[in-house]
């Protein structure tokens, strides 16, 4: 059935777990995309046909009128699906800059497009832009804070020599506890290399 | 155009309703049983809603009531609506209702679907604060896509209220870097 590939697409899309990201599937979008250029031939060619027997293409409501509408509403609904699946992944690169910061791991840059890479790189540098020209990062403090400092642990090694922001160093060696500006433990903790203790 | 990007409403579209052509259309493949790439009118065809619906605007066919909002479902839902799958019959049992009523003659589908919603809706919240994890999954299986984002809704509001009067943790990792299960393929 036509239409049936794109919707495919978009289910994959939204039975994925929440505020997970799936592989971009290039495969089936070329599918999809060849379908419209399928459809695209097709309705030229009955319109041609139309024409060639002397019909006005705008008036006639023959059985090939019929027939080329079918083609262009399966070609639109081609398109809002592909479009659909864009746009809902690019919110959700665009997200990503705001939960994981402007480095992303491995595993999650594989998931991307070579296109969806480079715009979550563009984004990542006007928001830098952004906040130098305002000189505030507006990518820390995400939860209102409590107190300047907390207490966390590392969950992995992390390595030594790391600058702080009151320019000392700290060996963030696999399961220290330190106690740390809460700005700086911050990114450390939504990338999963540390965790916040409690209590 | 405001759900232009929506997957949900995209998906709901997707439905297959039954329509009989009124006008023939050639050079397409949409009619299973038909031997060439074309459509007589009066047959019989199974399309997906977004279709059957333009086609419906221009009187090219006529739409027949879907198979989810038949008589047994109905009788079914009478009899008591919180423990009929509708997942299965329409994971948008209430979203294609909404779309199918102004194109079938039948006028009765908004009052089902009211009533229906109604009744459930109390069931949902009530299972959502009560219901142990387990229990709670497999009641899952019968919901809506909405009545489902009631029930985590309900859920999480809850668990939000728990967390602000204990306190715990505030900063979290990221969830899209959190692997509780395996991604089932």
């Amino acid at each position: 059935m036509y239409g049936r590939k794109g919707c495919q697409l978009l289910k994959e899309l939204s039975s994925s777990e929440k505020g997970h990201l799936p592989q971009f599937n290039s495969d089936l979008f070329e599918q999809v995309f060849a379908e419209c250029s399928q459809h695209h031939l097709e309705l030229q060619s009955l319109i041609r046909k139309m024409q060639e027997e002397g019909l006005d293409v705008q008036t006639a409501k023959n059985a090939d009128h019929h027939g080329a509408l079918i083609h262009h509403l399966a070609l639109v609904r081609n398109k809002r699906c592909l479009m659909a699946y864009v746009y809902n992944r690019a919110d959700n690169v665009r997200s990503l800059l705001w939960k994981i910061g402007h480095v992303l791991p491995k595993e999650i840059e594989e998931k991307l497009s070579h296109s969806e890479e480079v715009y979550f790189k563009k984004h990542s540098a006007r928001l830098k832009s952004y906040m130098s020209s305002l000189q505030v990062d507006l990518t820390v403090d995400m939860v209102p804070p409590k107190d300047p400092y907390i207490k966390i642990r590392v969950l992995d090694d992390i390595g030594e020599g790391i600058v702080l922001s009151d320019d000392k160093t700290a060996n963030f060696a696999r399961h220290s506890i330190h106690f740390l500006k809460r700005t700086d433990a911050e990114q450390f903790i939504s990338r999963g290399l540390m965790e916040e203790l409690t209590g | 155009m405001a759900k232009y990007y929506d997957i949900d409403d995209i998906i709901t579209e997707e439905e297959t309703v039954s329509v009989i052509f009124q006008k023939a259309a050639s050079g397409v493949g949409i009619d299973p049983s038909a031997e060439m790439d074309f459509v007589e009118a009066g047959s019989k065809v199974e399309l997906p809603f977004w279709l059957a619906h333009e086609l419906h605007l221009r009187q090219a066919v006529s739409v027949n009531v879907p198979l989810c909002f038949n008589q047994k479902t109905r009788l079914e839902i009478q009899a008591d609506s919180a423990s009929v799958d509708l997942r299965s019959r329409c994971p948008f049992f209430y979203e294609f209702g909404c779309k199918m009523a102004p194109l079938v003659a039948d006028r009765t589908i908004g009052f089902l679907l009211l009533s229906a919603f109604k009744s459930r809706y109390k069931e949902v919240l009530t299972k959502a604060h009560t219901a142990s994890f387990e229990a709670g999954s497999k009641f899952w299986t019968i919901l809506t896509k909405e009545e489902i984002n009631l029930y985590e809704t309900a859920q999480s509001a809850m668990a939000s209220f728990k967390k602000w009067r204990i306190g715990g943790a505030r900063f979290q990792i990221a969830s899209i870097l959190r692997r509780k299960r395996k991604p089932t393929e």
